[in-house]
């Protein structure tokens, strides 16, 4: 009876356990058709998104209507995608970036200190000028700064004050004029509230005044009758985004003149003089569109608007994701690392080239570098350091950590300088070649140690310092493939001259603070590339000790490596003009660095990886054009002046 | 005993599944006798070299050679100039204004003799992309090599710095294999250059020792528990039952993440990585060990062991223990296999041993991915890693499931 019971209860629950499911199925086949056929815009959750995402759909109909009338090549298909989507844009008014921007754009502000605008923001030398743009833009190929905002720059003799004519043509998106004002109260903000533009430049930099406007003045801080650094100074010109005074004093009372306030105000309602504006910004895309009414189409500055309607970045998961897009045509100019990039065209043949056809495929200026913290027990020993420096072996390095894309230190020896001519007539390589070792000189690097008495004592094969054994992390964050493969190549180095190295992949945020504040045995980070201040700058970078007194340091010299003969030669740096005694200075800075070994470069490699996809769009810059356009991925510094060339494919 | 074994192996899935192990447990333990480099050697100096022999090609240029006047089944000429090429060519003539009835592209000379009066490799042709400009210059230097008369010169820098020639390459001739330096790779490299095959080996050795460490440890505390659990019953079993019952509703790989990731990389050794898949995953082993306690706890021969006054832990092993047994060693297999899985997750996430001292199936798979080998069609530096794991999971599964046929009465045949 009992056994009945069960069955008979058995038997219930599983009918209505599968009658349940079939009415769930059903249900859910008729959610589904439900969803198709509403608009994507009823997805979104608030409601100024939604409005906003309409409004883009009509915006973007109107234009599919007006390409059509005007071309009638227009296909039916963009039409149908561009309504229904309501976010894409005609695939031939639109260049695809991939590896600027990820994950979603938080503010527009040139002053924040955590903005994550990989497309707008990135201030450095080559500085990218879609949005916002600076007085100059710096030219890597050639070394030279190029007007945009401003024309011309003029020092005076004693190199104290520089002179800067604006370009009168030049005007904000709200249609007002850029003038001489809007130049000092930028920098003038940036100091008051302390932004780390305003922080460093405020070290070398007086005063940045009107004369008129046209024109302004910039007045270095001098010390004993000469200019702290000219050098910096200059470099306001290429690294600072201009904004409008009108509109920073609106940001300013909107945020009562509080610092972080004002810093973290994201900007959305930005007043620019670039040539493309926000327009679509979300989680899976950032796109800008082209403002019409652009100063630069004036026959001062370009004569012209740039070709391509719309600039939009795909926000990839990973970088295999962007190469994926990149190979189907869905990307046009991609900044990322890819493993043996010339199988594209070579096996897949694929419309894909690179800056260069062989390797190592790109411009490479930079030189990715390991630092010893020489403040730990063990690495503080030059032998030490140079024996770890000696037994790495670069060229597997180069050949697979970076897939060959880095000329080799056979080709271009080590010193303080990058691989371009510009800054290798620096430094006498003559002089330090005795200093230069081997590749994976295992041996050598044993000697040395032994040699030093660092030896293993107690037989466990790891050798000891002062009754401890020499056991060091190599740190670098995760998920950034070649660095993560050096470092192992690194451990492998250790392992075979009896020093124990452990690789240590953190997450990104948590690597940046062990770099910057000095809290780690072996790291890497990369020398500035090139720049008005090259090859100053990378000097910096291995031995200021101004930088290694930094609370949080981000600019160089992690591994806090004090030199009083290299201080001495940064100090005479920037205002030496004397191009013999600069060779002197800079052979001497390589010597030291060979010879002590603070910190070791362990590959040559391009600031921005550029890659482009002619399946759209052609007449990308390439070394051999003779155009003079540098590989900066047709958005940075003065690369930008591919965008005005660009054609579509016929 | 002797009885049940032999039972067993009378499962022709168990003895399936245990040939597939055995062959993996015996290419792990043969083939280091036989090669005896270190897996983690980086050899090839670039990422991902095919699999294939090396031959030194210095060597093969000074080796003797011998003259083979083998008939050539195919020129040279008719290798470079494939369907699509043709394409290719017909196309740029026809762009370049020849009518297209003088070209013929079943006529290779004749084609060739058209490209060469009409290409041009200094002129940069209108109406071609970049990409498309440099494939024609590519195809110009292919045609170009393929044309060349038979023979390639070597030659040498004399004292002066002049290069003399001192030997001429004919295309017939030949060098035997045995004669010239070689090294095989039978699954090619990896992104460092290392051998895959060796490393293979190994990393399913370490893989192995992994998976057997963990499901030792797994086994011994969730049996442990479990016997416990279901004996004792009352105030024990409820603290037991609550502990794994917290286990089970964490799902376990947030664990080991957490676990590995504050033990540091500095301590993640094959050892440690294997005690912490072990150290959480025994709650569900506990669990069934205690519904199966449970159930023999209230037996007749049991009971009869408690009034002669026994012990606790002499019921436990002597009354109890034997008849969960071979459910204990089915349960430990499954362990066994999905501690190779867990180990492969945490190496896949950079969380696994160090790569520079161990090789493991994870790790080579991570690098496989980090150098995107899906993506450049290096099927050679995942492939066979997911293969292995797939075979030594599946033949593990096979030999619990056979095992089950002879063990469970309901499923005997």
């Amino acid at each position: 009876m009992k056994k009945n019971l069960q069955k008979v209860m058995s038997l219930l629950c599983v009918s209505a356990m599968s009658l349940s499911m079939i009415a769930g199925c059903g249900g859910g086949n008729n959610g589904g058709t439900t969803t198709t056929e509403t608009p994507a815009a009823t997805e979104e959750t608030s409601v100024e998104e939604t409005t906003a995402a309409e409004e883009t759909t009509e915006e973007t109909a109107e234009e599919t209507t007006e390409e059509t009338a005007e071309e009638e090549t227009t296909e039916e298909a963009t039409e149908d995608t561009a309504a229904a989507d309501g976010e894409s844009t005609p695939r031939n008014e639109t260049l695809y970036e991939a590896g600027q921007q990820w994950g979603t754009i938080n503010d527009w502000n040139p002053m924040s200190a955590n903005s994550n605008n990989g497309l707008a923001l990135s201030a450095n030398e080559s500085a990218r000028e879609l949005v916002y743009e600076t007085l100059f833009m710096f030219n890597a190929l050639d070394g030279k700064l190029y007007p945009l905002l401003g024309s011309e720059y003029s020092w005076n003799d004693d190199q104290t004050e520089l002179t800067v004519t604006l370009n009168s043509d030049a005007k904000w998106s709200d249609g007002s004029a850029f003038t001489a004002e809007d130049v000092a109260y930028t920098y003038d903000t940036h100091v008051k509230y302390q932004s780390s533009q305003g922080a460093d430049f405020s070290t070398y930099v007086d005063s940045v005044e009107a004369v008129d406007d046209s024109t302004v003045l910039i007045k270095a801080k001098v010390e004993n009758g000469v200019a702290v650094n000219p050098l910096k100074v200059t470099s306001i010109l290429n690294t600072m985004y201009m904004m409008q005074k009108a509109y920073l004093q609106t940001v300013e009372e909107r945020n009562g003149e509080d610092a972080d306030k004002v810093k973290q105000d994201t900007m959305e309602d930005l007043v620019h003089t670039g040539p493309y504006a926000p327009y679509i910004s979300n989680d899976q895309k950032a796109v800008l569109q082209r403002d019409d009414n652009y100063w630069g189409q004036a026959s001062s500055m370009w004569g012209k608007l740039p070709v391509p309607k719309y600039i939009a970045h795909t926000i990839y998961k990973d970088n295999a994701a962007g190469q994926v897009a990149l190979s189907q045509g869905e990307v046009d100019v991609c900044q990322q690392f890819i493993t043996d990039v010339q199988n594209l065209w070579l096996e897949d043949d694929l419309p894909i080239s690179t800056w260069l056809d062989d390797a190592p495929y790109g411009a490479c200026e930079v030189m990715p570098s390991m630092f010893f913290n020489t403040e730990r027990e063990g690495l503080d020993q030059k032998e030490v350091r140079r024996a770890i420096a000696m037994a790495v072996d670069y060229e597997q390095i180069i050949a697979s950590a970076m897939s060959g894309q880095s000329p080799t230190f056979a080709e271009y020896p080590r010193s303080v300088v990058g691989p371009t001519d510009g800054e290798r007539k620096y430094v006498d390589f003559d002089a330090i070649a005795d200093l230069q070792w081997d590749n994976a000189d295992v041996d050598g690097a044993n000697k040395l140690l032994d040699d030093a008495g660092i030896v293993d004592s107690d037989g466990d094969g790891i050798r000891e310092y002062n009754g401890k054994n020499l056991s060091f992390k190599a740190e670098c964050p995760t998920g950034w493939s070649d660095w993560n493969a050096s470092m192992e190549i690194v451990a492998a180095a250790g392992e075979k001259i009896g020093i124990d190295i452990q690789t240590y992949f953190p997450e990104a945020s948590s690597f940046y603070d062990d770099m910057t504040t000095c809290n780690f045995d072996i790291c890497m980070w990369s020398t500035p590339g090139a720049g008005v201040m090259n090859p100053y700058s990378k000097g910096m970078f291995y031995f200021s000790e101004e930088y290694a007194k930094l609370a949080s340091n981000w600019s160089g010299n992690f591994g806090h490596y004090m030199n009083d003969d290299a201080e001495k030669i940064l100090e005479a740096l920037p205002s030496e003009t004397d191009e013999a005694k600069l060779k002197e200075y800079y052979t001497e800075l390589s010597r030291i660095l060979l010879d002590e070994c603070p910190a070791v470069a362990l590959m040559y490699r391009p600031t921005l990886f550029y890659a482009v996809n002619e399946s759209v769009w052609t007449n990308y810059p390439a070394a051999d054009d003779g155009r003079n356009i540098p590989p900066t991925d047709c958005t940075d510094g003065y690369g930008i002046a591919a965008l005005y060339e660009l054609e579509l494919v016929e | 005993m002797k009885n049940t074994i032999k039972q067993v192996f009378h499962s022709g899935k168990f003895l399936f599944g245990f040939v597939i192990f055995m062959f993996i447990l015996l290419t792990v333990l043969i083939y280091p006798l036989f090669v005896t480099a270190d897996p983690l050697q980086m050899i090839g100096q670039g990422n991902f070299f095919k699999p294939g022999t090396y031959v030194s090609v210095e060597e093969s240029t000074l080796e003797k050679s011998y003259t083979l006047q083998i008939p050539k089944q195919f020129s040279k000429l008719e290798m470079v100039l494939d369907v699509e090429t043709r394409a290719k060519i017909q196309d740029f003539l026809l762009k370049q204004g020849v009518a297209e009835a003088d070209i013929d592209v079943t006529d290779a000379e004749g084609l060739v003799a058209l490209w060469k009066a009409n290409y041009d490799p200094n002129t940069k042709y209108k109406g071609y992309t970049t990409a498309k400009r440099k494939a024609l210059k590519r195809l110009d230097s292919q045609i170009t090599a393929a044309m060349k008369d038979s023979g390639v010169i070597v030659a040498e820098k004399d004292e002066e710095g002049n290069l003399q020639q001192s030997k001429v390459i004919k295309d017939t001739d030949y060098v035997n294999i045995k004669d010239v330096s070689k090294k095989t790779f039978l699954l090619g490299t990896d992104n460092f250059g290392r051998d895959v095959l060796t490393e293979l080996v190994a990393a399913t050795k370490s893989s192995l020792k992994i998976g057997l460490l963990a499901g030792l440890i797994a086994t011994a505390i969730g049996l442990l528990l479990g016997l416990l659990a279901g004996y004792m019953g009352g105030l024990a079993d409820n603290i037991i039952i609550f502990i794994t019952n917290l286990f089970t509703v964490i799902p376990s790989f947030v664990i080991l993440i957490l676990i590995s990731y504050s033990v540091g990389d500095k301590a993640r050794g094959i050892a440690m990585v294997g005690i912490i898949i072990g150290l959480t995953s025994w709650p569900w082993t506990t669990r069934s060990v205690r519904s199966q306690v449970i159930s023999l706890r209230n037996r007749d021969h049991v009971n009869l062991s408690k009034l002669s006054g026994h012990s606790m832990f002499r019921i436990i092993f002597t009354d109890i223990l034997p008849y969960i047994a071979s459910y204990v060693v089915m349960a430990m297999i499954l362990q066994i296999s999905s501690g190779i899985l867990a180990e492969a997750q945490l190496s896949m996430i950079g969380l696994g041993p160090a790569t520079t001292k161990t090789a493991t199936l994870g790790l080579m798979m991570q690098w496989a991915m980090q150098y995107s080998a899906h993506l450049n069609g290096s099927w050679w530096a995942y492939f066979p890693v997911v293969i292995l794991i797939a075979l030594i999971s599946f033949s593990l599964n096979l030999m619990n499931t056979g095992m089950d046929q002879v063990f469970n009465p309901q499923l005997r045949d």
